[in-house]
């Protein structure tokens, strides 16, 4: 049973949690939520790909100990980074979309596209 | 030899300046860092022809640690497309009023980003890129606040972001199972991999970002609404429909490549390009709206080019990257006439423009040689890509699939033709001396394309290609036939198909979109586990 509880199984649990919320909420808000859900996931994924137990930073010079990879958690600081922009720039563009069109939900933002407002 | 990293930094470090000192020079001084960039990418794309592909990796780390940039010759030669187009756009825009600080700004950054995913080999590189050149593209199809295309663009940007986490858990997996994310090293690995089962997901999850990013068949409708929306400027939509959907498709040859070694998935995109071009011209028929039917006409064009990066033959894939390189040139010309055209009439509708030719002889001229262009006509560049992608096509049953798409883009150009005729008794325009340039160029260089096809591939991409007389000649043939049938099509069949009326109101929401995306994905999946279990791949 430890071995299915893992950071693994568990980022890809919340990537298809957050796909959920994408297939089957409307509100405009709760999709750009269900996105950083499915970043945290990923980010969780990541970590613990290739997580070897015991293993230590790989900080200093000559160690003898296994070192954990260092090169998913630098991808990982980026990733952060590109995720908090782009929640930022998506809820920037749904303050204006809001404003002109008075509405959180996708369906009738879609019927309203083709009218002119 | 010029480093690789210039191409990407200098535009954004010119674009960054000029933001910051508003100075009244800062567009002819732009212009000429353009074409300092020019120059700069013509000498290496020389140095790589004579020489072997760079690689270069940042920070002088050893291969494998550092981010490697790779310019081998396809990349240096769409590197050197990219600027020129972007020269181009420059040029044609130069006293438009919207054309402000912030514009040139984000403009010029989008240069430097596509230049990047040119030439990236690192897969969390590539994904960085395609982030933030989404973000910025949504920003200039918003540019000009209309409420219609701040929708387009939220949509536009949400989407694709989407998409992209699929690419970042596939490359995920592939860190996994590779422990490096570097294109080149995951090659040489790939033929070593012994459980091939291992790799279907990740190249699942991959393939199905690269292509709702190329806009293959389900994944399309983000397309029309980005490149052909209302308000969003003309420019804007060349360079997404001329060169940004071309970042798509030369990952998703990336990617075949790189993963070749383990399996062929080439039957698949095979009949996903075919389905793709033909939905394409479907829906391009059905729209009324100009700058729609352009859009739609992309996708079509986009499934032919991935037909033919399927076909498996030599002919027929670089027939196809000579037609991603023509199709960014037409498609640039169509939008900006295009553009000018609604302009002065005022409207999109096809139905309520006539007389263009009488209206603006200098923009229909160039017009018609774009359209020669893209419907393949005998001695423009549409004919040679077209006609080597049809060498490839051996059997029987693909050279008809091949001729149906044709016929449809042929059909849909048809269509569009009709705003020519009409007469028009009043001033005739002319539009200003800069758009006239970029026009000009860019028409000329479909022609030029054509009568110097072979020589230019082989100049471009040292292949050596034979045309057959006779093969070109059938061709032609064919070509004069077809817009006979297009005619006759045109005027007595087309207004009595019902199914052009109904589809052409179709919008998916947001949900549905991400719905198609899913199903996309584990019909993939699903094909790749069976195909894998019977040992077809």
């Amino acid at each position: 049973m430890n071995n299915i509880i893992n950071g693994e199984t568990i980022g890809i649990a919340l990537f298809f949690i957050g796909m959920y919320g994408l297939l089957a909420r409307r509100n405009i808000i709760k999709t750009i939520i269900s996105m950083g859900i499915i970043q945290s996931g990923i980010i969780l994924f990541f970590l613990t790909i290739n997580y070897t137990d015991n293993s230590i930073p790989p900080i200093g010079k000559n160690i003898e100990k296994v070192t954990s990879d260092p090169l998913p958690q630098a991808l990982m600081i980026t990733a952060v980074v590109i995720g908090i922009s782009i929640t930022a720039v998506s809820l920037t563009m749904f303050i204006t979309l809001y404003h002109r069109y008075g509405t959180t939900n996708w369906y009738k933002a879609t019927k309203k596209r083709g009218e002119n407002i | 030899m010029i480093q690789l990293y210039f191409f990407i930094l200098i535009p954004i470090i010119i674009a960054s300046i000029s933001y910051l000192f508003k100075t009244r020079y800062n567009k002819p001084l732009i212009l000429i860092s353009q074409l300092i960039l020019f120059v700069c990418s013509v000498i290496n794309f020389t140095h790589i022809k004579n020489n072997s592909p760079i690689t270069s990796i940042l920070g002088n780390y050893k291969a494998g640690v550092g981010i490697a940039l790779k310019a081998d010759i396809i990349s240096s030669v769409f590197v050197m497309l990219t600027i020129f187009l972007f020269t181009c756009m420059i040029i044609y825009n130069f006293r438009k009023h919207y054309m402000n600080n912030l514009f040139l700004f984000l403009f010029l950054i989008l240069q430097g980003l596509i230049n990047g995913i040119f030439l990236s080999m690192d897969f969390f590189n590539l994904y960085v890129l395609i982030e933030v050149s989404t973000i910025v593209v949504s920003i200039l199809i918003m540019f000009k606040k209309d409420s219609r295309s701040i929708y387009d663009g939220m949509l536009y940007l949400l989407i694709n972001i989407v998409a992209m986490t699929f690419f970042l858990i596939g490359i995920g997996y592939i860190y996994k199972i590779f422990g490096s994310l570097d294109i080149t090293i995951i090659q040489d690995k790939m033929i070593r991999v012994t459980d091939i089962k291992s790799l279907i997901l990740p190249y699942s999850l991959i393939i199905t970002a690269i292509s709702l990013k190329s806009a293959v068949m389900p994944l399309f409708s983000w397309l029309p609404r980005a490149h052909g929306t209302h308000s969003s400027p003309s420019i804007v939509s060349a360079i997404l429909s001329g060169l940004y959907v071309k970042c798509g498709v030369y990952l998703f040859f990336r990617i075949q490549n790189m993963f070749s070694p383990a399996f062929d998935t080439s039957t698949i995109f095979l009949i996903m390009g075919f389905l793709t071009a033909v939905v394409g011209f479907i829906f391009a028929l059905s729209q009324v709206d100009i700058k729609l039917i352009l859009s739609y006409h992309t996708i079509s064009q986009i499934g032919l080019i991935i037909f033919g990066l399927s076909l498996n033959n030599t002919y027929s894939y670089w027939g196809s990257i000579y037609h991603i390189i023509n199709h960014a040139i037409f498609k640039s010309v169509l939008f900006l006439t295009a553009g000018i055209i609604i302009e002065e009439y005022e409207t999109r509708d096809i139905r309520q423009i006539r007389g263009v030719f009488k209206r603006m002889p200098f923009v229909s001229i160039f017009t018609f040689m774009a359209i020669l262009g893209i419907t393949g006509a005998p001695f423009f560049n549409g004919s040679i890509s077209k006609y080597l992608i049809q060498k490839g096509s051996y059997s029987g049953l693909m050279d008809y699939g091949f001729i149906l798409i044709n016929l449809g883009t042929i059909l849909s150009f048809v269509k569009y033709l009709s705003m020519f005729r009409g007469s028009y008794d009043g001033k005739k325009y002319s539009p200003p001396f800069n758009q006239k340039i970029a026009i000009a160029m860019l028409g000329t260089l479909c022609f030029l394309g054509g009568i110097m096809g072979i020589e230019l591939i082989k100049f471009l991409f040292n292949v050596n290609l034979h045309i057959t007389l006779d093969g070109y000649l059938i061709k032609s043939l064919l070509y004069i036939v077809s817009i006979i049938l297009g005619l006759f099509f045109y005027r007595f069949l087309y207004k009595k198909i019902k199914l052009f009326n109904n589809i052409r109101e179709i919008n998916l929401s947001f949900n549905q979109i991400c719905l198609t995306i899913t199903i996309y994905f584990s019909i993939i999946l699903t094909t790749m586990l069976i195909l894998e279990k019977y040992n077809y791949i």
